[in-house]
């Protein structure tokens, strides 16, 4: 799902670009209401829906006379996937719009630019380039490992750092995991908000951003604080183009992900919400 | 809860796993195989793939999974046109995926069994050195185990395609969904 990441970063970098001559940058911390209360009708309905199914089918496996201690076990877990998101989804219609205009960001720019990237640069290239770049944000992993009281994987991330920085080339290869399997460990404050059991909110879709929540917004915004990239002492300028060479690198890792989600959806905007929220909860269960 | 605490037994590789594992090993035989590779052989070939996957998954489970509440209000006739059309959209989801593959290992993390439900978890190592972890989840029917859900890094397809249909038929009817399954499926 490394589908958003590419989408995140290019939207991003376009955003600085666009604004790096000068202009102040646009907070996306923009003012938001309460959260709390917000469910849309449609979310509702759905709640109701699926607690009418619940009970429909408690119904049904009654006439199986053998079947009592099974009707008191807890649901198994396979069933248990049966959860309507309750992320309610107010901003929908505006949602919509900046949906169609990432779409066309994606096919009318990253995606030609990535294509010919990828055509000029070789594979094993641009991963290292992508390793350089993973390396590189190591403090926002590790930093939220720790806050989330995460020991193992904060050293994990630790000895990912020291190992590929040095024998790895200023990281440009991930030594850590080829030679003594030390995955990265994908933590971001957004999960680490999640872990402490803060909801996300609404759903939104920024321009340029991609999917997110007012939760994962915060979180972003927290996490840029700890990307040394962003400390960069030098001109805003520079600093978009080495995002812009980061975001046209994963996307030319991916091309043809988001396409895959468009294809097999019949309500794009609806998939990739949903595919972000259970994504999200998936890092955060983990 | 002595009764349920047998039914989960971790297990490495038991008769789940060497089903799906069957399965995925059939169509990546096909999906490598040279003498299917030239483009008048891609009939035969999408056909042999699509055989494979019709016997491992199980459409009608997805189905009324999928359509969830409306399930019940639909009728047979519908029910059937739904499962129809659904599966084939299903399986030409899942037969581009795997057409794109390019010798990504495969691993099998574990599995677990509860009744008659069961989860196999894939680790799929990409040759770009990332690796995307595959659940699924399936459902025995007598001697066989069939797949009712793929998630792909916790995302998983059924309730993916749950919110999408709930959300046009909260809007707007059963008719409107079918209209916009079979166009989907049209564009072949």
């Amino acid at each position: 799902m490394d589908i958003f990441r590419p989408l995140l970063m290019g939207f991003t970098w376009f955003l600085m670009v666009l604004l790096s001559d000068g202009l102040a940058l646009a907070s996306s911390s923009s003012p938001m209401n309460s959260t709390e209360n917000f469910a849309s009708p449609e979310i509702v309905l759905a709640e109701e829906l699926w607690h009418h199914e619940a009970r429909s089918q408690n119904t049904s496996t009654r006439f199986s006379r053998n079947q009592t201690a099974q009707e008191r076990a807890p649901i198994p877990e396979s069933e248990q996937t049966e959860v309507v998101d309750v992320t309610p989804d107010p901003l929908e219609p505006v949602n919509r719009v900046f949906f169609y205009f990432n779409d066309k960001f994606y096919f009318w720019l990253l995606k030609p630019i990535a294509t010919g990237y990828k055509a000029v640069v070789p594979e094993p290239l641009r991963i290292n380039v992508r390793n350089f770049f993973s390396n590189l944000t190591t403090p926002i992993r590790a930093a939220n490992c720790l806050f989330q009281g995460k020991l193992d994987a904060f050293g994990t991330e630790l000895a990912r750092f020291t190992v590929n920085t040095t024998i790895g080339l200023a990281g440009f290869m991930d030594i850590a995991r080829e030679a003594v399997k030390l995955e990265e460990q994908d933590e971001d404050l957004g999960q680490t908000f999640g872990f402490y059991g803060i909801g996300n909110g609404l759903y939104i879709n920024w321009p340029i951003l991609g999917p997110s929540t007012v939760r994962d917004t915060i979180g972003s915004a927290g996490d840029f604080f700890l990307n040394p990239v962003n400390y960069l002492p030098d001109t805003l300028k520079r600093w978009a183009w080495i995002r812009g060479l980061d975001a046209v690198n994963k996307t030319s890792l991916t091309l043809g992900e988001y396409e895959s989600l468009k294809r097999a959806a019949l309500d794009p905007y609806v998939a990739l919400r949903d595919a972000y929220l259970q994504f999200r909860r998936n890092q955060i269960k983990e | 809860m002595l009764l349920i605490g047998g039914f989960s037994i971790p297990s490495v590789a038991g008769e789940p796993t060497e089903q799906v594992k069957a399965t995925t090993d059939r169509i990546l035989a096909i999906v490598t195989d040279p003498a299917l590779k030239s483009a008048e052989k891609v009939k035969e070939r999408n056909n042999l793939i699509r055989q494979a996957v019709d016997e491992r998954f199980d459409w009608e489970e997805m189905s009324r999974r999928t359509l969830a509440t409306h399930w019940a209000q639909r009728t047979p006739e519908e029910k059937k046109e739904f499962i129809d059309l659904f599966g084939k959209l299903l399986e030409r989801t899942y037969m581009e995926r795997v057409g794109d593959y390019s010798g990504e290992k495969v691993l099998y993390a574990g599995e677990r069994v509860e009744e008659e439900y069961a989860v196999v978890d894939v680790e799929i190592l990409t040759k770009q050195g990332r690796s995307v972890s595959v659940s699924y989840r399936l459902k025995k029917e007598i001697d066989r185990w069939l797949v009712y859900d793929i998630s792909i890094e916790g995302v998983s397809l059924v309730n993916n395609y749950r919110t999408q249909f709930n959300s046009i038929l909260v809007r707007s009817s059963f008719k409107d969904l079918m209209t916009k399954l079979k166009a989907k499926v049209d564009e072949g």
